[in-house]
């Protein structure tokens, strides 16, 4: 026991032991998230901790959980929607995701999908928009140019990979649910957008079938989005 | 147990995880729950709450796979960093009193079972190097650490059970831990 006075600094290496621990209480535990993500030592330091201790990891037995968590867990996915009737209700919950995911953007490494958010300001008279569209690379996958006026869209492909054997899906999410407004063609190319399209939605990309979703709806995992915003 | 051959499987599986492969991750699900979910029972004893844990973890493994670093360490480690986060993070939020712990908890038996080469030799060498240090250390301080680290005790909750101030238990924390790095430094 020290004698009154101010603690010293505690030292970031014991500090960061101690966080892999698990000793610190929880406004030390937000501290040290937080020192993690932005900081490079301090998550070096962290990750050498693990790799320190976590041989004692391999003496607790396993144990297993009830079937209903790997269900749960499958279902609670944002961006996979996994074969279920009601794709329009999951693709709305997922939208609600994406909204808080990017509300805490800064503090995810990787993101499922980052919007880029920007204010809207509808009934704007040029009626042009964009939706710069990505994953969690650092190059977009798409670029989306939206004219209202003429209700098509020029996709224009940057950095989207489709997976082997599956095609990718181009969806125009709007207050209505999604709606699709074609394949992802290796090169640019010019789309209808859905009657009654507003620029208050986003487009998003989905993983499907070759030649589209069988459904209408989308029916794999959405892997990339964004917004529309005023161009 | 998992060993080092099924880590090129679950690298590959995070790979498509992190390309929105929502079949790979119920695969990686598959192999790696039951440790996980053994790792996070033995800190969040509710089995409900660690259910919560366990399902917020693979939550996470999901939007975290695409920035995994094949290069930084073997894919189960880093998936039990996660899981122990979150675990503590479920305790130390509800406070620390409303634990209950069994009586049975040995901490010498963690240490014990550290020896027993049981699964794949290859992280052998670092389980030994751990149970090495972690036996010179004093008694008292090795069990701190040890609950601590596979059972989640806080610092008031070590303090309750080796009737010690919090301070000390710092104290006890922080030359075990200093102790246990350098011993580390020059066994391995």
């Amino acid at each position: 026991m020290s004698g009154g006075g101010g603690e010293p600094a505690p030292d970031p290496d014991l500090r960061a032991a101690e966080y892999v621990l698990g000793t610190l209480d929880a406004s030390e535990r937000a501290e040290m998230d937080r020192a993690i993500a932005v900081d490079p030592g301090t998550a070096s330091r962290v990750r050498a901790w693990e790799r320190r201790l976590a041989p004692l990891l391999d003496a607790i037995p396993p144990a297993s959980p009830a079937p209903r968590v790997r269900a749960a867990l499958l279902r609670s996915l944002p961006g996979a929607v996994p074969a279920e009737p009601d794709q329009l209700a999951a693709l709305r919950r997922q939208v609600r995701r994406w909204r808080i995911v990017s509300a805490g953007a800064g503090l995810l490494a990787a993101g499922l999908a980052l919007f880029v958010g920007v204010g809207l300001r509808p009934g704007q008279e040029g009626g042009r928009y964009l939706a710069v569209v990505q994953g969690g690379g650092t190059l977009p996958a798409l670029i989306v140019r939206v004219d209202t006026r003429t209700g098509t869209a020029q996709v224009r492909p940057v950095g989207a990979e489709t997976p082997e054997g599956r095609a990718l899906e181009l969806w125009y999410v709007g207050a209505g649910g999604p709606k699709s407004i074609g394949l992802v063609e290796a090169a640019s190319s010019r789309v209808a957008l859905p009657a009654g399209a507003s620029p208050d939605g986003a487009i998003a990309v989905s993983v499907e079938p070759p030649g589209g979703s069988p459904t209408g709806q989308p029916t794999g995992p959405v892997i990339y989005s964004g917004k529309l915003i005023p161009e | 147990m998992l060993g080092l051959a099924d880590d090129d499987k679950l690298r590959g599986l995070l790979a498509e995880v992190g390309r929105g492969d929502a079949a790979a991750l119920a695969r990686f699900y598959d192999l790696t729950s039951p440790k996980l979910f053994g790792v996070i029972l033995r800190i969040q004893r509710d089995r409900g709450l660690a259910e919560d844990v366990l399902q917020d973890a693979y939550l996470r493994v999901w939007q975290a796979a695409g920035s995994y670093d094949p290069a930084a360490g073997r894919p189960l480690p880093w998936l039990c960093a996660i899981a122990r986060n979150r675990a503590i993070d479920s305790l130390r939020r509800r406070g620390a009193t409303e634990v209950q712990r069994p009586a049975e908890d040995d901490s010498e038996d963690w240490v014990a079972r550290l020896m027993d080469p049981h699964d794949d030799a290859t992280a052998f060498m670092d389980r030994d190097a751990l149970s090495t240090c972690l036996n010179r250390l004093e008694p008292m301080h090795r069990d701190c650490v040890v609950l601590a680290y596979c059972e989640g005790y806080s610092r008031e909750e070590l303090a309750q059970r080796f009737d010690r101030p919090v301070n000390t238990i710092k104290t006890w924390l922080h030359r075990a831990l200093a102790a246990l790095k350098s011993c580390l430094e020059t066994v391995s």
